[in-house]
């Protein structure tokens, strides 16, 4: 316990005092995402602080009391800048000396047509001038003023044909005859909430916590490949195989040292990612404000218990696989480079199931991704979301299998002369394909 | 008993043979110089010893232990210091003493001593408390040395000690090995390119080319034995006739 205990600590301080490692894995995270978060936050407000300040033109071409009704609820609470001009031609031409992004241009005959029971068209300009997100949102603006006059105004013009004709209803059940009222049944309960809202509310945790996951499992093959590969590079291999220590010990070392700054890695990227998504949307209104308890969708302390076995079985494994590879490596980098192509496998179910459940993808799609031990690793930590433990389980025994599988590989190369000799480097591959030759030794 | 008994060492990788049936026997207490040109398998004959790498056939003891049976007893009494060996750079040099001796003792008594030994051996003063990564090559091989040597190893294996290093730093490394042999009970097997080293240090040597010895003995009868002056003429002669 001594010896693992000397080489977890070890393990720990080379890969932190490393500042590539503490660097790019553990601070990065915790600096970048909030800087992300506050330049959008920042950027947002900016637009905000635009729409908020902005003013529209508007240009008539037209007279009568209808015309002067929408003028006025125009005028009215908004910051209007009047177009003085004898055609259209000139009143574009004075809108564009103005600074205002969104002309609306009340042609001739709105009076007329809306006064004899047709449609009266108006004409909204945008003026485009550097194509920026506030030039479109003052659009939205004018669109939705023109929208609530028009509610009311055939709100009010139903009520009066209402009158007229003498038939029963209210305007408002005229003009939507039907209402739609959503509901969700969710594990067996029927709950008067949205489908939307429930799904927007789960998704965050059941989408976030795969991405957890699978962040680790990526820090933590990187951070077992270097250490192979750091010892490999500084030339301490052959030194620590040569120590009164059993080679499984240095093995479970190693793994448990990679394991630490995994953990650090991706807390820091929680961390720093909670306070990206709440930089970055925090202009976004509260769509709701339920509680995940209140629809009764939330990890319980047994599915926390199976998620904790699956991130355990799933990291043993990949860090296994990480040290059995990066053995082959000469340095960091090819290290690197060989855990690169380990990395993209776990990636790609991480990917394809964050959208999508596997039951719905094409049959081969669906196999494909099964053979990927990865792929349960997700599919389990969604099962125990939604209390589906049958599933959970099932991942968890397969996962298991594949990790004593490429632990007793892990525990082979390290027991064998095969950590000191195995060498490959991407050229060999090619020499592999040209002509057979014997591997370089040093004699 | 023999500190090291090699029979019929052979070696191969692949399509090469790097050791061709090597043997020798190494006293306890001595210090045995094993030298050969490059790609003699003096490397490989280390390593087999050192239970890091496999012989293709033949036997390997290390003080009456088989290094392919029991490699486990063989590393609890050996120490080997490869050629190009590094130090772990984002220790202190302190903390990697601490961290070696740690694997030979069982509480913190002995391994303060252990790495009291270090200190004395690497004669680095303050500079153990620095990074190891801040070494110049000559601080990084008198650490490895004292690594090699601070738990009084029965068996230390020492593959080119002093290379690497300027004269003062050599014959520092020298009288350790010379000290550690002489006073502590140390065997040591060494393997050098300088001819002056290992007459200086060794009691006996092999001379060890294309995978096999070709002579063994004190150097005077070595000398003797090919009508050479120093070791560097026999060295020549042996090769010459490989």
């Amino acid at each position: 316990m001594n010896n693992l205990w000397a080489i977890v600590v070890k393990e720990v301080k080379e890969l932190v005092r490393d500042p590539k490692i503490l660097i790019g894995v553990v601070l990065m995270p915790i600096i970048i995402f909030p800087i992300m978060g506050a330049a959008i936050q920042i950027s947002q407000e900016s637009v905000e602080r635009a729409i908020m300040g902005a003013s529209f033109a508007v240009y008539t071409d037209d007279e009568g009391f209808v015309t002067d009704a929408l003028l006025s609820y125009l005028y009215t609470n908004n910051t209007v800048v009047p177009i003085d001009a004898g055609s259209l031609e000139d009143a574009l031409g004075a809108f564009k000396a103005t600074d205002s992004s969104a002309l609306i241009y009340i042609p001739h005959g709105y009076h007329t047509n809306i006064t004899l029971g047709q449609k009266g068209v108006l004409r909204v300009y945008a003026n485009l001038r550097s194509l920026n997100m506030a030039e479109t949102q003052s659009t939205n603006v004018v669109t939705s003023l023109i929208s609530v006059y028009n509610y009311y105004f055939s709100i009010s013009k139903i009520r009066n044909l209402l009158t007229q004709t003498g038939s029963m209803g209210t305007p408002e059940a005229v003009r939507n005859p039907i209402e739609v009222h959503y509901a969700s049944i969710l594990k067996g309960n029927v709950l008067d909430i949205p489908p939307n809202a429930i799904f927007s509310l789960v998704m965050g945790q059941s989408i976030m916590l795969p991405i957890m996951v699978m962040m680790m499992v990526v820090f933590a093959i990187q951070m077992a490949a270097t250490s192979i590969a750091l010892e490999k590079e500084q030339k301490t291999l052959e030194t620590l195989m040569t120590l009164p220590v059993s080679r499984l010990t240095i093995l479970a070392g190693k793994l448990s040292g990679s394991i630490v700054i995994a953990l650090a890695g991706s807390v820091s990227y929680l961390i720093g990612f909670g306070f990206y998504m709440n930089s970055a949307f925090s202009f976004v209104p509260q769509a709701t404000t339920m509680n995940i308890d209140d629809v009764g969708v939330g990890i319980t302390p047994l599915g926390l218990v199976l998620v904790g076995v699956v991130i355990f079985v799933t990291l043993v494994s990949a860090l296994a696989m990480a040290l059995s590879v990066a053995v082959f490596a000469d340095n960091v980098r090819s290290a690197q480079s060989f855990t690169g192509a380990l990395i993209t496998p776990i990636m790609i179910p991480a990917v394809v199931l964050m959208f999508s459940d596997i039951e719905m993808l094409p049959q081969t799609v669906q196999w494909l991704l099964l053979i990927i031990p990865y792929t349960h690793s997700i599919i389990a930590t969604k099962a125990a979301f939604l209390a589906n433990y049958v599933v959970v389980i099932r991942s968890i025994l397969f996962i298991s299998v594949w990790t004593f599988v490429v632990l007793y590989v892990a525990a082979k190369i390290f027991s064998t002369e095969r950590i000191i000799t195995a060498r490959f480097t991407f050229g060999d591959l090619g020499k592999r394909f040209r002509r057979k030759r014997p591997p370089a030794v040093n004699r | 008993m023999d500190a090291i008994e090699a029979t019929e060492l052979t070696k191969d990788f692949g399509s090469t043979q790097a050791l061709r049936g090597a043997s020798f026997t190494v006293k306890e207490h001595e210090i045995f110089g094993l030298i050969g040109p490059n790609g003699a398998g003096k490397t490989t004959t280390l390593r087999i010893l050192s239970t890091l790498i496999s012989a293709s056939s033949g036997r390997a003891q290390v003080f009456g232990y088989d290094v392919a049976r029991q490699p486990e007893k063989v590393r609890e009494i050996l120490s080997y210091l490869p050629e190009d060996a590094g130090a772990y750079q984002m220790l202190t040099g302190m903390e990697f003493l601490e961290f070696m001796a740690g694997f030979y003792s069982r509480d913190r008594a002995g391994t303060r001593s252990i790495v009291e030994e270090g200190e004395k051996i690497s004669g680095l003063g303050d500079r153990l408390n620095d990074r190891v990564n801040g070494y110049s090559k000559g601080m990084k091989r008198r650490l490895l040395i004292a690594r090699a040597l601070m738990m009084k190893p029965k068996l230390a294996i020492l593959d080119e000690p002093t290379s690497g290093l300027d004269v003062i730093q050599s014959v520092h490394v020298r009288n350790m090995i010379r000290e550690y042999a002489d006073h502590q009970g140390v065997t040591v097997l060494l393997s050098s390119h300088n001819m002056l080293e290992v007459e200086y240090l060794c009691g006996r040597v092999a001379l060890i080319s294309g995978g096999v010895v070709m002579a063994e003995g004190t150097p005077d009868a070595l000398k003797e034995r090919y009508g050479a002056k120093n070791l560097e003429e026999v060295f020549m002669e042996v090769t010459k006739s490989e």
